[in-house]
């Protein structure tokens, strides 16, 4: 559904992306991540037919981003950082206006706009102003937006900022409700790791490289069984000194993280022995923060 | 499927313009200040002519102006557009970047159309269109006006980012247009070099044209029909045409694009 080899974005000398490849099967659900400023936002730029790419090419729901940029945006959905909603219209007004511009005819955007209203909790809400809905129901009302024209490819780039917990949750359930009922292809971006457990596959960006992917699930159990986290105020020095029994550490201020792949039993004894130099020792499960970390050390 | 679109732009002007009803109050407010005030006064300066025949000339003048900054509307609302994320939703959509010139365009034209008609049911109901009217004539200078006062909003809004921008960009453009249009004074009695300005200004002719349609006598029209409608139409389909150019270019959207996501 998206394809690229060698994409690249050049602004003024600094690379935005470079040399992507991407190959994401109809109906995945993708997770580009990175910190701020590693090139996810140009890539779905790129993707979506906004900005040209430097060089290389990328071909979405089969058709190519540099020649046919209308077919492709006939079939795909974007949902900017921003909102893309006009905030003196109604929700039910707003997905209308969206429809319109997709070309649809205004029966079938009454009818999807209803059910649409329904899978993101807004239909008591159809005719608030935007400007009155919180900040979970706009975004909720602007990824509705996006999916009107029931589009095979959405990105999503990182819907959920800016929002609490609880409505974070929310635009999940919504997204998973979209994938099950319309099959959509989805390419999120995100730097809250946590909600890209889900993705099928994710790649990790570090300033415009891809330099990892795979499914969230097997990154994360090829990365250890264990993290061991040992804080100290000297983390330089311990880290030297456990490192023939405990491999690298990775250093995060005064906190030293360790890779550990052997049985659980022999934690206990580690903690204790460590007691006397650190402030504090434990161990848990990895996750795709720890992959993140391991992937951006230096 | 296009149609649809650019109906939906046009559709969305008209119900602001429902909603905002103090602005089509201001819209009425300000050309009758003009006519009533303005007109008053400096027909009563200059004593050799009646007062009735100032204001007889002010009409074309007035109805102009609503034109004209009905029609900047399509700049003040395409900078409210890429201001709040409406730009986002109209760039993404299917269709390529100058229909985004021509629905807006459009849609200020309508607008500023519905303005102007309802001005010319005040001036009736106020009595001053005495003269005979030429209806065909009258709506030929209401079209103009509005497509050559959209053009130059849209042509403002190709290069305009913000709303800051483009308050400047009112102040600069507007009132020297129309200051410079025979919408207050004839054309033919201005010195040399602000004769020529105001013959080379477009907007000049959208009022010459509506001044055939209601003004009749000594003071009517400076141009011909055909001189009018002629610049009328080559300068709205070259600020069409290099707005829609300059809407298209990625060198221009990208900024745009990248401001707008972030």
């Amino acid at each position: 559904m998206i394809e690229a080899s060698g994409l690249t974005k050049r602004y003024a000398g600094a690379l935005a992306a470079d040399s992507l490849d991407l190959d994401i099967p109809s109906g995945q659900f993708f997770g580009l991540l990175g910190p701020n400023g590693a090139g996810k936002t140009s890539t779905i730029h790129m993707l979506s037919t906004l900005i040209r790419a430097s060089a290389g090419e990328a071909r979405v729901a089969g058709f190519d981003v540099r020649t046919q940029r209308l077919e492709i945006r006939r079939r795909i959905g974007v949902v900017f950082q921003e909102l893309a909603l006009d905030r003196t219209l109604s929700a039910a007004e707003n997905l209308k206006f969206a429809g319109l511009l997709n070309g649809l005819a205004r029966p079938e955007i009454a009818r999807r706009s209803a059910e649409l209203l329904e899978i993101f909790g807004l239909t008591e809400r159809r005719d608030s102003p935007v400007a009155a809905l919180s900040g979970g129901m706009r975004r909720a009302l602007d990824i509705a937006r996006g999916v009107i024209h029931q589009p095979k490819v959405l990105f999503l780039d990182e819907p959920t900022i800016g929002l609490d917990l609880p409505n974070r949750r929310a635009i999940w359930r919504y997204v998973a409700r979209l994938r099950a009922t319309l099959g959509v292809t989805v390419f999120l971006t995100t730097h809250y790791l946590e909600e890209a457990a889900d993705c099928d596959e994710v790649a990790f960006l570090s300033s415009g490289r891809i330099v990892r992917r795979g499914n969230p699930r097997l990154l994360v159990e090829q990365l250890a069984r264990y993290i061991i986290e040992v804080e100290t105020d000297q983390p330089a020095e311990l880290a030297k000194s456990l490192e023939p029994r405990l491999g690298v550490a990775l250093i995060e201020a005064d906190r030293l993280h360790f890779l550990y792949n052997a049985e659980p039993a022999d934690l206990g004894s580690l903690q204790s022995e460590l007691a006397a130099v650190a402030s504090e020792v434990r161990w848990r499960r990895p996750n795709l923060n720890d992959v993140f970390l391991w992937v951006n050390r230096r | 499927m296009i149609a649809r679109a650019v109906f939906a732009v046009i559709e969305r002007e008209l119900l602001k313009l429902r909603r905002q009803r103090g602005r089509l109050l201001a819209a009425m407010v300000r050309p009758l200040l003009w006519l009533l005030v303005i007109g008053s006064g400096l027909a009563a300066a200059q004593s050799a002519r009646g007062e009735a025949d100032y204001q007889s000339f002010l009409v074309p003048g007035v109805l102009g102006m609503t034109l004209l900054f009905g029609g900047m509307l399509a700049a003040l609302s395409t900078a409210y557009d890429k201001e709040s994320g409406v730009m986002r939703m109209l760039i993404i959509a299917p269709f390529e970047h100058y229909w985004i010139v021509i629905a807006k365009a459009a849609g200020a034209m309508i607008v500023a159309l519905m303005q102007a008609l309802l001005l010319l049911v005040l001036l009736a109901l106020l009595g001053f269109l005495h003269h005979a009217i030429s209806v065909p004539m009258l709506a030929a200078g209401l079209l103009g006006t509005a497509l050559t006062s959209a053009s130059l909003g849209m042509l403002i809004a190709a290069w305009s980012g913000t709303l800051d921008n483009y308050a400047t960009l009112m102040n600069l453009v507007i009132f020297p247009v129309f200051f410079l249009s025979g919408s207050l004074y004839p054309v033919q009695h201005l010195p040399p070099l602000l004769k020529l300005i105001a013959t080379l200004n477009p907007f000049t002719h959208g009022v010459d044209l509506l001044r055939h349609a209601v003004v009749i006598g000594a003071d009517g029209a400076a141009f011909s029909v055909t001189v009018d409608i002629a610049v009328v139409m080559a300068f709205s389909i070259a600020a069409l045409g290099i707005a829609s150019v300059r809407f298209s270019l990625d060198g221009v959207n990208e900024p745009l694009v990248r401001r707008l996501a972030q």
